[in-house]
């Protein structure tokens, strides 16, 4: 076989020889290791087609939430504190103060500064044994502390100088009269960004020069005290435009700031900048700079000549804003008289700030009869009344009620995901990207979960399930099952056991070998024209009088059942005859000579011994047909279906028909949500090959 | 109990002749019922080629008889033009005038098969740009398979141990095993980024042939391997022990006796590994493009070997019937029988393989037995 060569002349001897040896050895090992790597390229592509759908099917998303459940806590406990007896609310807090200087049964809170104007007539209560001072403000120790901010933008900076002199004005001087004002001042690390941030909003234009401009400082009444004694000092230096400060509520004060053509040209707040205000004046145009001027402590106070209390706890101070009555509601030991409360109005960043330190429950917390109210405010009238029929809202429990208002109105929905790999690695970036969503939420996800599996089609990557698709596989197999296993078993004794070598058997036995070698798409066009449209009275059920003559048509599970028999029967038969080979012919003999006839042979004795044979490669053959695609597609898979198939002639999909179309889709949670339905693909093909292995292995020390 | 049954036994066979058994041969009704229905079994094989050939067969038919593939009508008198053209007065027309429906099936032939461009819903119909295309995934993909795959299969029958090749070998059926859909996944998600990011985001297209080649090289590689290393390991021993006798080393003895020794087995490999690589579909479906590489002249297609460009996107038959199929499309069109054009010419190509392989496979089988 091996091409003559001509003989060698040159025989080498010593030293030549063990080098030629040693040469011929080196070029083996080489080789050798050439031929190791190349079947780990095998190995390394499974790894890699494994972990690439591992990557996919876990991650992060990040979401966008119509509305900001936060934001709908707050306002929750807003209510619930404006709605409470005996209750003064005004934005001015100097109305607050007076107030509970008269009322021996008041209690208020407001900025620290309003407190120290009144220190002589009011008593401040310690929170949890913690008094406001310097130093617990500024550790964090006292929990009602907040910074203070105001706000601006670059542009106006750029174009109003005396916008820019002033707050450089501004940083330069709070600290020195802050504390005369009756707050704390800001850390010193927080200072030096403000001034950083202003150089780089003005770059290289020259600030000094302060033009007589009129300017409009507004927001929150906190910040208010101060802004108002900063620009009394700025008139000192010498500034003669008109500098108006207007006390209106955070609130108020960023949504005058963050509307188009505003004449604010400052914003006070005593609160951060929400998502949604950012986002608000980012559409007005203007990009807003913060700058932290001050910390204030809330103080919370009560007449002069209330006693009885001293220190209040965070419960208690729950209750006493909210559903207490009495004194003595709250604390057994205080007087039974009604409480009287002054709190400041629902535009100020106090209340905000008041509400979201003190009540520090998440939307999940909140009661079911809150909950439904939350619902029956955001959703349509006909929508409730449909949750209604559904199951009654009495029987539902809190978490169904949660999940609904979760889905219903605070609405998530994917802006980007991250595959696994990214997830752990690029945490930083994921996480600085989630920033700048408004209303955005980072989870960790997995898709595939058991709500996946049973749920339905849905046109949302994050509702769409498989579970039309794994019923459609299995309606599909078990139509496949019911044909090609008689047939091919049936087919594999005729050619083994009564063929005799005759043309047309040969026929048959090469045909069937070459059909083995067909595409599969082939046979998808094969049932299209066949199945689907030649005998579509039979497949779409009409022959038989089930389903509606003018819809149905041949696309159906019966079809699609059909077209993968036939693809799968060559190999049924090719398995089967091995397994009908490999029945010892002792066997057949030892029933011949008891009389047996030829039937009563096969059927006794040669199938029951071939019959693991025959299981494990049928199973083989189906698990073939489950990974089908391409002819399923050919003969019209539907691409949507949410009914579960239940009959042979209703319309179906089935898994890789799903996992083709979420693949084609652009959108990457789709790429998502086809790696997870391809892990349920492979758990259903591994589980028959294993129950293939395991049948194999039981029965094949029998014979 | 036996001997209760020998005795009536021995009293019917003593009584008279009548009533002894009769041992020649009756004809059973009911075996020979079960011999015909297996025979049946055994026979749809057959009923299902044919129903391939005719069906396949018939709707070419109609496509080549349809005067729209080449342009000119020949069959239909330019009176008829605007008629419409259903099935069956086509049919009818054809076997009416057989000498001008064999013409106008001749041009269609021609334009079919020298036109380089395919757009259905202008009436071209070259048949170049998808039969290019499936070769030229189909090579990029025998490029991977076939060295790897032989290599894979010298390997665990000449060098792995026992231990080491059960290990590999299920591994390697296992890759065999993951259905095709997930290979077209994994060729757009994991092989394009990565053949983006070597080659360059400019050169390299989101849908491109490489990336569909070199997974469906990864998909058809166990099958080459599998089948190579039975015909490696069929050469007899005899062969291995009289080429280490004569002082070759392993690699001596594997590549210049084994090899030869099992060459038609191995080519028998490498053509049913073509066959099937043709006959690929998902993969390509996916990951090479949904939309034809077309050219409007052949000199416009040779001209930097842009037919050949395995970096751009480009649809392959089977890609196409895939893609066509898939939406809804309506019986008789063009767009329905040209499909079946393709398909009888891709059941041609892989026939044809097939029974090259397996005339390899017989030769193969004589040698040695």
């Amino acid at each position: 076989m091996a091409t003559a060569k001509k003989p060698q002349e040159f025989y080498p001897e010593g030293d030549a020889l063990i080098g030629y040896v040693e040469q011929r050895k080196r070029r083996g090992l080489v080789w050798r290791s050439i031929f190791l790597c190349a079947t780990l390229i095998g190995v390394i592509s499974l790894i890699a087609l494994l972990y690439n759908i591992i990557n996919s099917a876990f991650g992060f998303v990040a979401l966008q939430n119509e509305i900001d459940p936060a934001a709908l806590v707050l306002s929750v406990e807003e209510d619930r504190m404006l709605a409470a007896p005996n209750l003064i609310s005004s934005e001015d807090d100097e109305e607050l103060a007076t107030g509970v200087i008269d009322n021996p049964f008041a209690i208020g809170f407001f900025g620290y500064a309003y407190y120290q104007e009144h220190a002589a007539d009011l008593h401040i209560l310690t929170i949890d044994g913690i008094e406001p001072t310097a130093a617990n403000v500024e550790s964090g120790d006292y929990p009602l502390a907040r910074p203070l901010y105001f706000y601006t933008d670059a542009d106006r900076l750029a174009d109003k100088p005396a916008v820019a002199a002033f707050v450089q004005f501004y940083l330069d001087n709070v600290t020195a009269v802050i504390e005369d004002v009756g707050y704390f001042p800001a850390s010193e690390n927080a200072l030096e960004s403000d001034r950083n941030t202003l150089a780089r909003a003005l770059g290289d234009t020259d600030s000094a020069d302060a033009v007589a401009e009129d300017l409009l400082i507004a927001g929150s009444s906190t910040v208010y005290l101060l802004s108002t004694v900063i620009a009394d000092l700025f008139r000192e230096t010498g500034f003669t435009g008109n500098i108006e400060v207007q006390s209106v509520g955070s609130t108020a004060g960023l949504a005058h700031f963050c509307s188009r053509n505003s004449a604010v040209d400052i914003a006070n707040a005593s609160r951060d900048i929400t998502r949604g205000e950012v986002e608000a004046c980012r559409d007005a145009k203007r990009e807003p700079l913060e700058f932290q001027v001050g910390t204030d402590a809330l103080a919370i106070v009560v007449n002069r000549g209330n006693t009885f209390a001293q220190n209040i706890t965070l419960d208690e101070l729950r209750m006493v804003f909210t559903d207490a009555e009495l004194w003595s509601d709250v604390n057994a030991e205080w007087p039974a008289e009604p409480i009287v409360r002054y709190i400041p109005g629902i535009d100020s960043g106090t209340l905000d700030f008041f509400a979201e330190e003190v009540f520090q429950r998440s939307l999940g917390e909140l009661p079911k009869q809150t909950l439904i109210d939350i619902l029956a405010a955001n959703v349509s009238t006909g929508l409730m009344r449909r949750f209604e029929n559904d199951q009654p809202f009495a029987e539902r429990t809190q978490e169904n009620v949660y999940e609904l208002v979760l889905e219903r109105v605070v609405e998530p929905t994917v802006v980007a995901t991250w595959t696994l790999r990214d997830s752990i690695f690029r945490r930083a970036e994921i996480e600085a990207f989630i920033q700048d969503v408004p209303n955005g939420s980072l989870d960790f996800r997995s898709w595939l979960t058991w709500n996946f599996v049973t749920s339905p089609q849905s046109s949302t990557p994050e509702d769409a399930g498989i579970r039309t698709a794994i019923l459609g596989s299995l309606w599909v197999i078990l139509i496949t099952l019911l044909v090609s296993l008689p047939l091919g078993v049936g087919a594999a004794i005729y050619l083994e056991e009564y063929a005799e070598k005759s043309w047309f058997n040969q026929l048959i036995d090469t045909n069937i070998n070459n059909l083995a070698g067909v595409p599969s798409i082939i046979y998808g066009m094969l049932g299209l024209a066949i199945f689907v449209r030649v005998m579509e009275p039979l497949t779409s059920g009409t022959f038989f009088g089930v389903g509606d003559p003018t819809t149905a048509n041949g696309r159906t599970v019966l079809s699609a059942g059909l077209t993968l028999a036939l693809l799968i029967l060559p190999l049924i038969i090719i398995n089967a005859r091995e397994a009908i080979r490999a029945v010892p012919s002792s066997l057949r003999q030892a029933s011949y000579g008891l009389g047996a006839t030829k039937w009563q042979t096969i059927w006794n004795h040669v199938l029951p011994t071939a019959l693991p044979g025959i299981l494990t490669g049928n199973i083989l053959a189906m698990s073939r047909a489950i990974g089908e695609t391409a002819p399923l597609v050919v003969i019209g898979a539907s691409t949507f279906i949410v009914v579960d198939p239940s009959n042979p002639f209703a319309k179906f999909t089935t898994l890789p028909i799903q996992i083709y179309q979420w693949t084609a889709r652009p959108q990457d949670e789709f790429r998502n949500i086809a790696a997870a339905a391809i892990i349920a693909l492979l758990v259903l093909l591994l589980t028959l090959n294993a129950s293939a292995v395991l049948l194999r292995n039981r029965y094949s020390t029998r014979i | 109990m036996q001997s209760e049954i020998s005795m009536i036994n021995q009293r019917e066979l003593n009584v008279t002749d009548a009533t002894r058994i009769n041992l020649k041969h009756q004809p059973r009704l009911g075996e020979t019922v079960i011999q015909i229905f297996l025979f049946l079994c055994g026979a749809i094989s057959i009923l299902t080629t044919v129903g391939i050939v005719f069906v396949l067969g018939r709707e070419s038919l109609l496509f080549f008889m349809d005067p729209e593939v080449s342009g000119q009508s020949i069959l239909l008198s330019p009176e008829a033009g605007a008629a419409a053209l259903s099935e069956g007065n086509l049919m009818g027309l054809c076997m009416a005038d057989l000498g001008a429906c064999g013409q106008q099936i001749g041009t269609s032939l021609v334009t079919f098969f020298s036109g380089v461009t395919w757009q259905p819903r202008i009436f071209e119909f070259g048949i170049w740009p998808l039969v290019s295309a499936t070769l030229l995934t189909s090579t990029i993909a025998m490029l991977v398979a076939l060295p790897l795959g032989l290599m894979t299969a010298i390997y665990l029958s000449e060098y792995a141990s026992t231990r080491v090749r059960s290990t590999l070998k299920p591994i390697l059926e296992v890759l065999a095993g993951i259905p095709t859909v997930v290979y077209g996944y994994f060729a757009l998600t994991f092989m394009t980024p990565v053949l983006r990011n070597i080659f360059g985001q400019n050169i390299v297209e989101i849908y491109n042939t490489a990336s569909a080649g070199i997974v469906m090289g990864i998909l058809i590689l166990p099958l080459v391997s599998s089948m190579s290393e039975d015909a490696l390991s069929a050469v007899p021993d005899s062969l291995r022990q009289a080429a280490y006798g004569l002082g070759a080393t392993k690699l001596e003895t594997a590549i210049n006796v084994i090899v030869p020794a099992a060459i038609s087995g191995i080519t028998a490999a490498f053509v049913v590994a073509i066959s099937r690589a043709i006959g690929e579909t998902m993969i390509v479906a996916i990951a090479a493009g949904a939309g034809p590489r077309n050219f409007t002249t052949w000199g416009d297609a040779m001209e930097r070997l842009a037919l050949l460009n395995p970096f751009k996107g480009a649809e392959t038959m089977t890609g196409h019937i895939v893609r066509i199929s898939g939406g809804d499309i309506s019986y008789g069109t063009l767009d329905y029988t040209s499909l079946f054009a393709i398909g009888l010419l891709l059941f041609l190509m892989t026939l044809g393989l097939n029974f090259l392989s397996r005339i390899l496979v017989e030769r193969f089988r004589e040698e040695y037995e």
